[in-house]
């Protein structure tokens, strides 16, 4: 998943791998790869699709693969504590 | 360009996405116009997307500023008449601010011009006789010799001289000087050398007498010039930009600048003479300390010395020099400052009101703007830049105008307040301008911004030409009118109180005529007047050759001693004292003012050899109380008699009671050390000045005639600091009235052209064209009562802040207060009815059919 793709696959994977949860105007992806790639954390390369034509294709750099450790540790971190403070009051409700 | 590269091909970028997405849409079975459209709505706003996409790389903020200041300046070339309104108002505006700002800044804020300028303090005393501090001078130079605390002390005092160089006799306005005063003052001559603190009868002059009297002439250094009779050395010439300021009562006494610095005599000191002292204190070396130090070598001198010329310094205090020197200005500049305020206020609100009214009519290019993806914040920003892009260049303008008012200012009152001369437009004003003008236009820009901010674009763009804001829109602009009208009426209040206070100051008896008196002073200094005898032949002469003279009426001389220990015969406890103002004059002075005689005779020739003398009203009721002073005695220098009692009059400041005085025979007086001249002239006094000043030269070109002048030039000066004040509220006031009327009138007429269909029905069903005026009148005088009443409860509570500038005149005066309401009433009144006229003459088919 995260080998080199470009933006349509993105939207693609980000739509399907979040059981169609995440329906994002697809437009707004750019601006964020963009911040990502200014950021040093993707990087863009020109290659050719697969009907033969110049494509953009972005990849994750090394420091961009250490910082997706960063913010996925921090999120789990996160999504855990809420779910312990939901679960609790979700057995109540339920009861 | 290497950053820029990952947008080179973001449009080949977008396109790709696109057509893939359409190619699973097709897959997943649509037919291919419709998946292409689904492909494109599920994008979103690709114009936005790509914005949104460069803005990561770009400064964006920087950029997007100069985009919208373009574009700011486009729509300000598209409405020429709109933008020079609101650029001719910002400029008076910002102007009237700045110019103020620039004079506080000059007077308050900049360091005096000497070495370490926060070190300086002044030393005084307050003597209650003449008003204002003194330290005696045989006290200064035994602090000086023992204080610690100081780097250094000086003294001085105002000391004028009969200077008789080769060119003329002239009366040049000096200062006697003691102590450390040159390196005080931070003095470098120019050329020659300054006077060492032992050198006596030597002079250092300043850079313009230097070129008027000698020419600019090198050599005139080192010789001597006669000063009052006696031999000085010019030693040196200071620099032209030297500047010392010095206390501002010097104005009354002399109000031409200091040209001559002269050693103090030393046989002055030895006399009791008083001065002025000023010091500098040691880095590190508090004011509280220094205090003690003075108190403490105070008390030491006094046990030292005795008996003393004018007992010990009972209330001596230091206080910082700039305090002293500019304090008495503060409480009106910062009046100034605030009114200045007001108007700018005042115009900001008129602004606002306009651009609010052509934010209706804008709200289509906005909600298109919108649609095409500007963000609200964006558009937001884009009306504010437009704003302050116009207030930049009201700001520019406003200084163009407060330079040419500051100009004028300098040269209308120059003495008005300390270092007024030294104001310019430096760094300081420039950066308040700046920001002043910033800050003006993010104010009344923000009006439009947020109406826009809450508005619902869509509905701009379904409601097609119709424009209409609404009740909630007129409500609007109604109250910020409302609060013009109350911000003027507070300036108007203050302008009126000053006015009236002016016409009070000049509330002359009948039959005094100032602009026919003329005035001048001859010091009658040098070695052949130093008798009595001597003086009294001159004086005789100088009358006898202009009485004659054509186009004369009446013709006196007077010169006033303070004349102290006086016992009155309405004392209640013996042994009280008072120092009186005795005046010595010849018979024609007081005919010549026209004081006139309230019960008595008038006091002849023949009275010269005896003991008569005059008391004024004021002087009759201090020194007899109740009692009818004829016949009476009264002790002066001698016992005398007095012989009658005259009106009170101010001949010399306008804004205090006439002293309590004392006339005596000018022959009676020991001696006479100058003489005041007043003539009445049959018409305008300045018209004949030149030709009585050369009567006077030609009695003897050793004495100069100085100070010409009319009483009516006189009087005006003795109130130039409050002459400068009201001109300026004055100015004010006028700005503020004209801006709330130009807004009432505004808001009135839009809100009437706005209602056109309204009063097109109304008048289809039957309404009178004097009801349809009615209503407009009754609504809009509605809106400006309202907030007239808010300004005159303001206006209420302000005005004791300025009761200390005005004179006779209660700050609450109820007569000032409602003759403004009335005027402003009217006036508003007026503002509403040119538009309710207009409105009354709408043709109700036209009207309906309108849109």
């Amino acid at each position: 998943m995260f080998g080199p793709a470009h933006g349509h696959a993105i939207v693609k994977a980000i739509e399907s791998n979040s059981e169609d949860v995440l329906q994002v105007e697809q437009g707004s992806l750019y601006p964020a790869l963009h911040r990502l790639i200014k950021r040093g954390w993707i990087s863009a390369e020109e290659g050719l699709s697969e009907n033969n034509r110049q494509a953009k294709y972005y990849r994750l750099t090394a420091r961009g693969r250490k910082q997706l450790q960063v913010e996925t540790a921090k999120w789990e971190k996160l999504a855990r504590a809420i779910a312990c403070i939901l679960k609790p009051a979700g057995e109540e409700a339920r009861q | 360009m290497r950053r820029r590269r990952p947008l080179d091909s973001l449009d080949d970028d977008i396109r790709d996405h696109i057509e893939r997405e359409t190619r699973d849409n097709i897959e997943r079975g649509m037919p291919p116009e419709e998946a292409r459209h689904a492909a494109l709505r599920k994008f979103g706003n690709i114009t936005r997307v790509k914005e949104d996409t460069r803005e990561v790389w770009r400064r964006v903020w920087l950029e997007q500023l100069l985009q919208d200041m373009r574009y700011g300046f486009r729509m300000l070339r598209r409405n020429p008449g709109f933008a020079a309104v609101v650029i001719l108002t910002l400029a008076l505006g910002i102007g009237m601010n700045t110019a103020v700002f620039s004079v506080v800044n000059a007077v308050l804020l900049r360091p005096l011009t000497c070495p370490h300028p926060e070190r300086l303090v002044w030393i005084g005393d307050y003597d209650p006789n003449i008003k204002r501090d003194a330290v005696e001078l045989a006290d200064f130079c035994y602090w000086r010799e023992h204080a610690r605390s100081y780097t250094g002390m000086a003294a001085y005092g105002p000391q004028q001289g009969a200077m008789v160089t080769a060119k003329d006799a002239e009366q040049v306005s000096g200062v006697a000087i003691a102590g450390d005063f040159w390196s005080l003052t931070g003095a470098r001559p120019a050329l020659g050398r300054l006077f060492g603190p032992r050198e006596q009868d030597t002079v250092v002059i300043a850079w313009d007498l230097f070129e008027r009297e000698f020419a600019a002439d090198e050599h005139a250094i080192g010789e001597s010039v006669a000063v009052d009779g006696r031999s000085v050395t010019i030693t040196g010439v200071l620099p032209k930009n030297f500047r010392f300021q010095f206390p501002m009562w010097w104005q009354s006494v002399e109000p031409r600048p200091v040209e001559a610095y002269f050693p103090l005599p030393a046989k002055d000191i030895a006399m009791g003479r008083t001065g002025t002292a000023v010091a500098s204190l040691k880095a590190g070396v508090r004011a509280a300390r220094a205090m003690a130090e003075l108190d403490m070598l105070e008390k030491r001198a006094q046990e030292g010395r005795s008996p003393h010329f004018r007992g010990p310094a009972t209330g001596l205090r230091i206080e910082p020099l700039a305090d002293q020197l500019t304090g008495a200005a503060r409480p009106a500049l910062l009046v100034l400052l605030a009114a200045g305020a007001f108007v700018l206020l005042i115009a900001v609100l008129n602004i606002a009101n306009a651009l609010l009214a052509r934010a209706t009519v804008r709200r289509r290019e906005i909600a298109i703007r919108a649609a095409v993806g500007a963000g609200r914040t964006r558009v937001v920003r884009q009306l504010l830049v437009e704003s302050v892009v116009l207030a930049l260049i009201g700001g520019a303008a406003a200084l163009a105008l407060a330079r040419s008012a500051l100009a004028i200012l300098i040269r209308l009152s120059p003495n008005a307040i300390p270092r007024l001369q030294e104001t310019s437009i430096d760094g300081v004003v420039l950066a308040f301008t700046l920001a002043v003008s910033i800050g003006t236009g993010i104010l009344f820009g923000s009006g439009p911004a947020l109406a826009l901010w809450r508005s619902n674009l869509y509905d701009a763009l379904k409601d097609g030409a119709r424009t209409s804001t609404g009740a909630a829109g007129i409500g609007l602009r109604g109250s910020l009118v409302a609060g013009e009208l109350a911000l003027a009426i507070v300036l108007l209040i203050g302008a009126g109180l000053m006015l009236k206070s002016f016409w009070r100051m000049h509330a002359h008896p009948p039959g005094f005529a100032p602009e026919n008196i003329l005035t001048m002073e001859i010091p009658l200094s040098g070695a052949q007047y130093l008798e009595k005898p001597a003086q009294e032949a001159y004086i005789r002469e100088l009358l006898r050759r202009v009485e004659a003279a054509p186009g004369v009426e009446a013709a006196g001389v007077s010169t006033w001693f303070l004349f102290e220990g006086v016992p009155f015969p309405s004392d209640t406890s013996p042994n009280q004292q008072h120092v009186i103002r005795l005046n010595a004059v010849s018979p024609g002075y007081l005919k010549a003012l026209g004081i006139r005689l309230l019960k008595g005779r008038w006091l002849g020739e023949m009275d010269s050899g005896g003991n008569a003398v005059l008391l004024n009203e004021s002087m009759a009721r201090q020194a007899f109380g109740a009692v009818d002073p004829i016949s009476r005695q009264i002790s002066t220098t001698g016992k005398a008699i007095v012989v009658d009692v005259v009106t009170n009059l101010k001949y010399s400041q306008l804004d205090a009671d006439p002293p309590a005085e004392i006339y005596m025979p000018y022959r009676q007086a020991p001696f006479l050390p100058g003489a005041s001249v007043a003539v009445r002239t049959a018409g305008d006094a300045l018209a004949m000045a030149p030709a009585i000043r050369k009567l006077i030269s030609g009695i003897d070109p050793t004495q100069p005639v100085f100070n010409v002048k009319s009483l009516e030039q006189a009087l005006s000066d003795s109130i130039a600091p409050r002459r400068f004040n009201l001109f300026l509220l004055g100015t004010f006031g006028a700005a503020a009235l004209m801006l709330a009327l130009v807004g009432t009138y505004g808001v009135i007429a839009y809100s009437v052209a706005e209602r056109t269909r309204e009063i097109g029905v109304r008048m289809a069903l039957g309404a009178q064209r004097h009801e349809v005026v009615r209503m407009v009148v009754r609504d809009g005088m509605a809106m400006a009562l309202a907030g007239m009443a808010a300004g005159l409860a303001c206006a209420w509570g302000l005005t004791h802040l300025i009761a200390s500038l005005l004179y006779d005149v209660k700050a609450n005066d109820p007569a000032t207060f409602a003759a403004v309401a009335a005027s402003l009433t009217a006036i508003a009144m007026l503002a509403c009815w040119v538009p309710a006229l207009q409105a009354a003459r709408v043709d109700p088919m036209v009207a309906l059919r309108y849109e």
